[in-house]
């Protein structure tokens, strides 16, 4: 509207110098009142919204261009086509139908003007002026649809926007929140954390891995892994250590120590995968503080020696010195004096049995026991047991038998010292349990690859709901009936037995009954070497 | 060799005593040492057909003696006993020795074990 404010300016002015008076005037006015009505429709274009003023414009422009000429042109000659001019504007700046009514329009004026002189309409130009409506609105229909449709496309494409910010924005602040919350976790475990990437170099470290390092949070984080173990002056197997664990990166069940100054760590490394691609993007490696442990496990490593020298030695004595009384070194004792010295050594011999499960119980936890293979004579088995057990079995009145397979090869591969203490725990245990009857032992083939150890006795059973619990540590079938006190010991036999018999790559079951006697079998290996040599 | 001598060498008084009698009793001339130094310098002038050595000595500890009853070479015919309270040990040591002894110990285990030895 702006623009043809300012063209019309100029138009007005130069058809003021060149045309004749009367016209002139009559062309000045037009121009003022064209200016005037431009000025007044912008106003109100500026200060109302919807199409009026687009309408007073149009109706304005046909004003003008009716009496722009004389109504001879304007009914029959060259102006009736300027009117083709706000025709074409409405259906660009009105609605697209909008173009029939200035058609309809100008026919009316040319009409009228026509009568008005006394000639006939010119129908073909009023036609004409239909055919460039028509025209003008499939036009401006096709392109009014066509903007329809960038309109829709327009407000889906805002709409998709919209949601697709609402989205980011929530997962930003989900991902804030999330990302918050893990740094949150992070800074309050106890445990300090690492996260290396594939070139082991740091990404992340939580504060706690600063105070246990003593390296700065700062430093650790971009840190390398060459670095990382060597800032703290740490022990060469610690430093290697560490990063044998990070670079082969595989989670394993073992959690190495390392020395770190003053503290030892326990290490566990696992890898870390993409969420998505599940590819191995780098390493998590997790440092505890185990100081405490590692002193508690030292005392008692400390306790176990202790014990072990401490204790058993004056045990020894007592029961060397009751030996020598026994067999009459200083002198021969009489009736009394050696049923009295040989109490003492049942009663100490008792006590070293205990301090010796104790121990050997102490070291099989610390991992300390190991079993020896060599070459043994199966036949040397049972003639050890024979020489420890024959006499405590027939002193209490019960038949022992001792049988070998004909299967059985004469030569086997083992440790005949804990074979022995296997043997010999398991008679002493069926020993302590039978009243009257007999204790079979047997050594037999179980197929091509193992052999069998079988204790069998006729003793008062182990009832069915203890039966799971025969090879705990310190518990013996534990009702009224079979209590410890009444068969003695502190319950460590069969947990030694199984555990030796585990340290053989063997298994241990038992079969029981009350009243039906109890069968002890040991399955071992038939092998060239055994685990733990 | 110093004829059928049994040298001692352990810090226990009452072991000491039981391993006297034990060996006394097999038939042999014993002499006891309760001190490593004083063993360490025994072992230079003696050839004993038996040693028995504890493994926990004070002054010179057994570990040490043992290595240089090894290095002597006269002493290379003398029977090795170790008698340790550590059955962990006492693996470690089976090579080293003719025989290795987890305490207790019985007076008629050594007397039995040490008597045999006596004619070989």
């Amino acid at each position: 509207m702006a623009v043809l404010l300012i063209i019309q300016i100029p138009i007005s002015l130069f058809n003021l110098n060149n045309i004749d008076p009367q016209d002139n005037l009559f062309i000045g006015l037009a121009s003022i009142f064209m200016l005037l009505s431009m000025t007044g429709i912008y106003w109100l274009n500026r200060t109302r919204e919807g199409s009026l003023s687009s309408y007073i414009f149009l109706g304005v422009v046909m004003l003008v261009v009716s009496f722009s000429d004389t109504p001879q042109q304007i009914a029959n000659g060259r102006s009736l086509f300027v009117f083709m001019i706000p025709i074409v504007m409405a259906s660009l700046i009105l609605q697209a139908t909008s173009t029939f009514l200035f058609a309809t329009l100008g026919s009316i004026i040319i009409y009228i003007f026509a009568i008005s002189i006394n000639e006939s309409p010119n129908v073909t130009a009023m036609l004409s002026y239909f055919l460039v409506a028509l025209i003008s609105w499939m036009s401006s229909s096709g392109l009014q649809s066509a903007l329809k449709d960038l309109r829709t496309i327009n407000t889906n494409l805002d709409k998709i926007v919209i949601e697709r910010t609402n989205e980011l924005a929530d997962a930003l602040t989900r991902e804030r929140i999330e990302s918050g919350r893990n740094q949150a976790i992070l800074n309050s475990i106890a445990d300090g954390v690492i996260v290396f990437d594939k070139q082991h170099v740091a990404t992340l470290a939580n504060p706690a891995l600063s105070q246990l390092t003593e390296i700065p949070l700062q430093t650790l984080h971009g840190i390398s892994l060459d670095n990382f173990v060597q800032l703290r002056n740490i022990p060469q197997t610690s430093q290697q250590s560490i990063k044998r664990l990070i670079q082969k990166s595989e989670h394993s069940e073992i959690t190495p120590r390392v020395e770190w100054g003053d503290k030892v760590l326990s290490a566990s490394v696992a890898d870390v995968h993409d969420s998505q691609t599940h590819e191995t993007i780098g390493s998590v490696a997790v440092f505890r503080d185990i100081t405490q442990e590692a002193q508690v496990e030292k005392m008692k490593d400390n306790f176990v020696a202790v014990v072990s020298h401490e204790l058993r030695t004056p045990l020894n004595a007592i029961m060397g010195h009751a030996e020598i009384l026994k067999e009459e070194v200083h002198g021969p004792l009489n009736e009394k004096q050696l049923s009295v010295t040989q109490r003492v050594m049942v009663n100490v011999s008792r006590l070293l049995s205990m301090v010796g499960d104790l121990l050997n119980e102490a070291q099989i936890r610390a991992g300390k026991l190991t079993v020896r293979p060599e070459a043994i004579k199966t036949a040397s088995l049972l003639e050890n047991l024979r020489v420890a057990m024959d006499k405590a079995v027939t002193d209490k009145g019960l038949e022992f038998i001792t049988t070998i397979g004909d299967e059985m090869p004469e030569e086997l591969i083992g440790d005949s010292q804990r074979l022995q203490q296997i043997m010999i725990n398991l008679t002493s245990n069926a020993l302590k349990f039978t009243e009257m009857g007999s204790i079979t032992v047997s050594l037999n083939r179980v197929g091509k690859e193992h052999w069998k150890i079988e204790v069998k006795d006729t003793g008062v059973g182990i009832p069915e709901n203890e039966l799971p619990f025969v090879f705990d540590a310190f518990r013996q079938a534990n009702n009224l009936e079979f209590t410890t006190r009444q068969y003695g010991g502190i319950g460590l036999g069969l947990s030694i037995v199984k555990q030796l018999v585990e340290l053989m790559n063997g298994e241990i079951q038992v079969t029981s009954g009350v009243g039906k006697g109890s069968t002890f079998t040991v399955v071992l290996p038939l092998l060239k070497e055994m685990k733990g040599a | 060799m110093t004829e059928n001598l049994a040298l001692i060498i352990e810090d226990d008084e009452d072991l000491s005593d039981i391993f006297t009698n034990a060996l006394h009793a097999a038939g042999y001339k014993v002499e006891a040492i309760l001190d490593g130094k004083v063993a360490e310098e025994r072992l230079t002038q003696v050839v004993p057909k038996i040693i028995l050595l504890d493994m926990h000595l004070p002054h010179v500890n057994g570990a040490t003696l043992l290595k240089q009853i090894h290095a002597n070479d006269k002493l290379k015919n003398s029977r090795i006993i170790i008698a340790t309270a550590d059955s962990v040990q006492a693996e470690f040591y089976r090579g080293m020795a003719s025989i290795v002894l987890v305490k207790p110990i019985s007076f008629a285990q050594l007397r039995d074990l040490t008597s045999r030895f006596l004619n070989a």
